[in-house]
């Protein structure tokens, strides 16, 4: 399963589809077709380039989605550990596709000295960055070599390791820093909501995360990614 | 050693004196000894040589850590540190201290299995790990400060992501009584004022690398969930301690404080923590509350959440918000820790004017944990506040105190159990600052010592609770009656073994304990109920062997002591057995390299003689029996008279002591009369080299 073939609908396939509903798609415009989520690719090759119109990668919507209670997050890490042993078969946080130690110990703004903030060092709150399965995913738009696609039966984006050429355009590309890299194999990688049943939160021994229906919340919608917290004046 | 999996594979060596860092292979020289408490005691046997003094350049400190730190093994979050231990009195001996938090597994993440600091640098520095990357900088503008201000700024530099362990002023002033702490909360004590001799103010170490599980992914994934289901909450208590709908039991003294409506009341937005039926791993981290435990239900309301190590879903650090300590006292409304952290200045009160339990206890907990863990002074196992209290009702303090210098202290806001006092106090601790700052500072030993008091006082006095060497007792006669008593015996410090209690406080009824105890030490005859003890037989001397072996295995491999061994479990469906064999699935699964229960046991036995054969060398005596496993007088007595064995007490009989000794030396095959190790212990255990370097002292019985 590739770029080219997602849930059995090919992907030039796609691609006329969306040119024929909107000959003036513009990058990263957002269509509806047939039910899917359908986006303009940012980086189709040079053939795609010399077109009229702006190609367009069509991913279908996410399945699920795993959200993150942060005012139940106790830090343990079970669920980065989780992800990296159980599909990987190697505790490697800096890989994992679930991200809570860059926000454990003081919170999104880092290191801090003072009586504000979040974290171990702050108020205790503990953001957990999950991936958004974005309708409109800059990770595969950025690809190359459209190594990035849905796969069923979850549709979670997920990287093909037999496509990845290891350049990770796809890591700088993602607003919210949540591609993943694994240096043994020099290929990126990122959550794949294995494949319908999450380790992570299957892991979680605070209930603070949960595999929802998919939902928007890459910040377009009014549900930001952060919670927003409570100080007492 | 491509196969092999769990280790980083390198011990880091930082030579503080020449300023040069080299690595050792683990596997080829310290497999036999798993890591952590194994690594320190073997660096020390090999290479420091017996008359060495904690702060001598010589001497060594090491972190080590095991195979299973930094892997997804539940309770894997622990470091040990070993070292010349600088309270142990009146020689100084071997000793390890042990702090959690995300250390262990960042050092590991790091490519490291232990860190050695060698040598003694000129000058203040810090040690900068990033990966390969070592580095040893100038700490000119760390010295000085605080705990706090340097953990931030290294890891300003290193990336909010470090795990960073730091020593305070007590540290550099080299107040024995002083802690290296990393992670706000987590400290090992002892250990600050050996860094603060070599100029080592802090350690900071980022991490990125992987480590490799050696087993099936799916064989991996089984088996930590098979651990998983048999943990209780914190201290290993299975049982709630009040009724569930689930629960056969409970236990008013448990540990496993979740019930409905009871709420992490100062969380974002409250959080219940529910009824937490065992089977359900997902509210694993909701069962403990340690603030509650230790200051009541005042505690609840200002609960935000748990906190602790990487990959433990136990989360025995308690995180408190407490707004009215903020206002009051000008500190942070944040506070954490637990045990004897978490009472640190609470502890040194005898009342306070709302009691044991009220408003003004939890301020003093919150004062005392941002003085202490900033400043980096260590407790002693609460020993220094028994000591305070102690001398300064029975006017020896004032005594010794010279009249201008004890009328700089508010007495009367101590006497009031004013929180305020340990503004007035702790500073001075940390800068030996007088002569009670000073004396306080030393440890009893040193405090004994300085003011002509008399051991034997100590010893005979139960509200003391000291046992010896400069250290009280840690789960003694109180937890475990005989088995209590051998284990503390064995240290240099306070036996911080928690094997033996951590069964017999885990809240079953005695029945069920003394079926498992049957299975696992061949009679059900180990156990008592807690104080209606009877005498000693072979089962509780196999018990104690358990325990110890337990405790440097789990030290070894990075496994948590506080909440193992998990031969008991919540689980009603097994009986409320767990499993004896759970440590062997684990290291076997992460390391590829299988070795059965018995095998392990052998290993731990191999550990713990080091530290008994670097006992018996620095001693420079085989007669361990006389003038080291020693037990203080108020063993063997009770306050109301009660005699030994009745029920009620926790008194121990004389004669019946000296018997369990006995048949614990033959069951670790050691000499009954000297208690020393035989040659022909070392030997099974692989220790040939070790017998022959004490042959030649005359050290053997």
């Amino acid at each position: 399963m590739g770029a080219a073939e997602t849930d059995g609908v090919s992907y030039e396939r796609l691609i006329a589809v969306a040119r024929a509903a909107d000959a003036s798609l513009t990058r990263r415009r957002f269509l509806q077709v047939g039910g899917l989520s359908v986006v303009a690719l940012s980086a189709l090759g040079p053939w795609l380039a010399a077109e009229a119109a702006p190609p367009v990668l069509v991913l279908p919507q996410a399945k699920g989605l795993v959200l993150a209670d942060p005012t139940k997050c106790v830090g343990c890490r079970r669920c980065e550990l989780a992800c990296t042993e159980f599909n990987d078969g190697k505790a490697a946080p800096s890989m994992a596709r679930i991200k809570i130690a860059r926000n454990m110990n003081f919170g999104p703004r880092g290191a801090f000295l003072g009586r504000e903030g979040q974290g171990t060092w702050g108020n205790g709150l503990v953001v957990q960055d999950v991936c958004r399965q974005c309708a409109d995913a800059a990770c595969a738009a950025a690809c190359p070599v459209q190594a990035i696609s849905a796969k069923s039966p979850a549709n979670a984006r997920v990287v093909d390791e037999t496509k990845c050429v290891g350049c990770r355009t796809c890591v700088s590309a993602c607003p919210f820093r949540m591609m993943a890299f694994d240096e043994e194999i020099g290929r990126a990688t990122k959550c794949t909501l294995c494949d319908g049943t999450p380790k992570c939160v299957d892991a979680c021994p605070a209930a603070a995360l949960r595999y929802v229906a998919w939902r928007e919340i890459s910040g377009t919608s009014g549900l930001g990614p952060r919670p927003v917290e409570r100080r007492d004046a | 050693m491509a196969t092999v999996g769990g280790w980083a594979g390198k011990v880091l060596r930082v030579d503080l004196s020449t300023g040069r860092t080299r690595t050792d292979d683990t596997i080829e020289r310290y497999r036999d000894v798993i890591g952590g408490t194994g690594l320190g005691y073997a660096v020390l046997w090999d290479e420091v040589a017996a008359g060495t003094r904690p702060y001598d350049a010589g001497n060594k400190v090491i972190f080590g850590v095991g195979p299973l730190a930094g892997t997804g093994a539940p309770c894997n979050g622990r470091t040990a540190i070993t070292t010349l231990w600088p309270t142990c009195w009146p020689t100084p001996l071997v000793g390890t201290g042990h702090m959690g938090g995300q250390f262990a597994a960042e050092l590991k993440y790091a490519g490291y299995d232990g860190l050695v600091i060698e040598g003694k640098a000129d000058r203040p520095v810090w040690l900068s790990i990033s990966d390969d990357r070592v580095e040893i900088l100038d700490a000119h503008e760390f010295w000085g400060q605080g705990i706090r201000r340097t953990a931030v700024e290294i890891s300003q530099r290193l990336g909010a992501e470090a795990a960073v362990a730091a020593i305070g002023q007590a540290g550099e002033n080299l107040v024995p009584l002083s802690v290296v702490m990393t992670g706000y909360s987590h400290s090992a004590g002892g250990v600050g004022s050996v860094l603060g001799g070599k100029n080592l103010k802090a350690i900071g170490v980022r991490g990125t690398g992987r480590l490799r599980i050696a087993g099936s992914t799916a064989e991996w994934e089984r088996v930590v969930k098979r651990h998983l289901s048999l943990l209780g909450a914190n201290n290993q208590h299975v049982v709630p301690d009040s009724p569930q709908p689930w629960a056969e039991f409970y236990d008013p003294g448990s540990r496993w404080k979740a019930a409905p409506g009871r709420q992490w009341g100062a969380a974002s937005v409250p959080v219940d923590t529910g009824s937490c039926d065992p089977k359900d791993l997902n509210r694993i981290a909701y069962r403990t509350n340690n603030a509650v435990h230790y200051l009541g239900d005042i505690a609840w309301k200002y609960t935000v959440r748990g906190n602790g190590c990487t990959g433990c879903p136990v989360r025995c650090h308690t995180m408190i918000r407490v707004p009215a300590a903020a206002a009051k006292y000008g500190i942070p409304e944040m506070g954490q820790n637990t045990c004897g952290g978490l009472n640190f200045g609470r502890s040194f009160f005898k009342e306070f004017p709302d009691g044991p339990r009220g408003q003004t206890a939890v301020e003093a907990c919150m004062v005392g944990m941002h003085l202490a863990d900033d400043l980096g002074l260590w407790c002693n196992y609460s020993q220094l506040q028994r000591d305070f209290k102690k001398l300064y009702y029975d006017g020896t303090i004032r005594t010794k105190l010279s009249a201008g210098e004890f009328k700089g202290y508010a007495w009367s806001t101590y006497e009031k159990g004013d929180p305020a006092f340990l503004f007035d106090l702790l500073p001075r601790l940390a800068r030996r600052e007088g002569e009670l700052g000073l004396a306080m500072g030393l440890g009893t030993g040193g405090l004994l010592d300085r003011w002509g008091l008399s051991e034997t006082e100590w010893a005979a006095d139960h509200e003391l609770q000291y046992w010896k060497m400069g250290h009280p007792k840690h789960h003694a006669n109180e937890d475990a009656g005989q088995c209590g008593v051998i284990l503390n015996t064995q240290y240099n410090r306070d036996a911080q073994c928690h094997s033996h209690a951590n069964f017999t406080r885990n809240g079953l009824p005695l029945a069920v304990q003394k079926q498992i105890a049957a299975e696992v030490w061949g009679s059900p005859d180990a156990v008592d109920a807690v104080q209606a003890y009877t005498p000693m037989n072979v089962a509780k001397a196999r018990m104690a062997k358990w325990s110890l072996l337990r405790k440097e295995l789990h030290d070894s491999m990075s496994l948590c002591n506080w909440m193992g061994p998990w031969i008991a479990s919540p689980l009603k469906e097994r009986g409320y057995r767990g499993d004896d064999s759970i440590e062997s699935l684990l290291y076997s699964l992460v390391t590829g390299d299988k070795k059965s229960r018995e095998e392990l046991d052998l290993a731990a036995e191999r550990i713990f003689l080091l530290h008994r054969a670097l006992t018996i060398r620095d001693m420079g005596t085989k007669e361990m029996r006389a003038r080291h496993d020693t037990i203080p007088q108020w063993v063997f007595k009770d306050g109301a008279g009660k005699p030994a064995f009745s029920k009620g007490t926790i008194r121990m009989g004389e004669a019946d002591i000296a018997i369990a000794m006995d048949l614990f030396y033959r069951e670790m095959g050691w000499d009954t009369v000297t208690g020393a190790p035989t040659r022909a212990a070392y030997e099974r255990a692989g220790l040939a080299h070790v017998a022959q370097a004490l042959g030649e002292k005359g050290l053997l019985p």
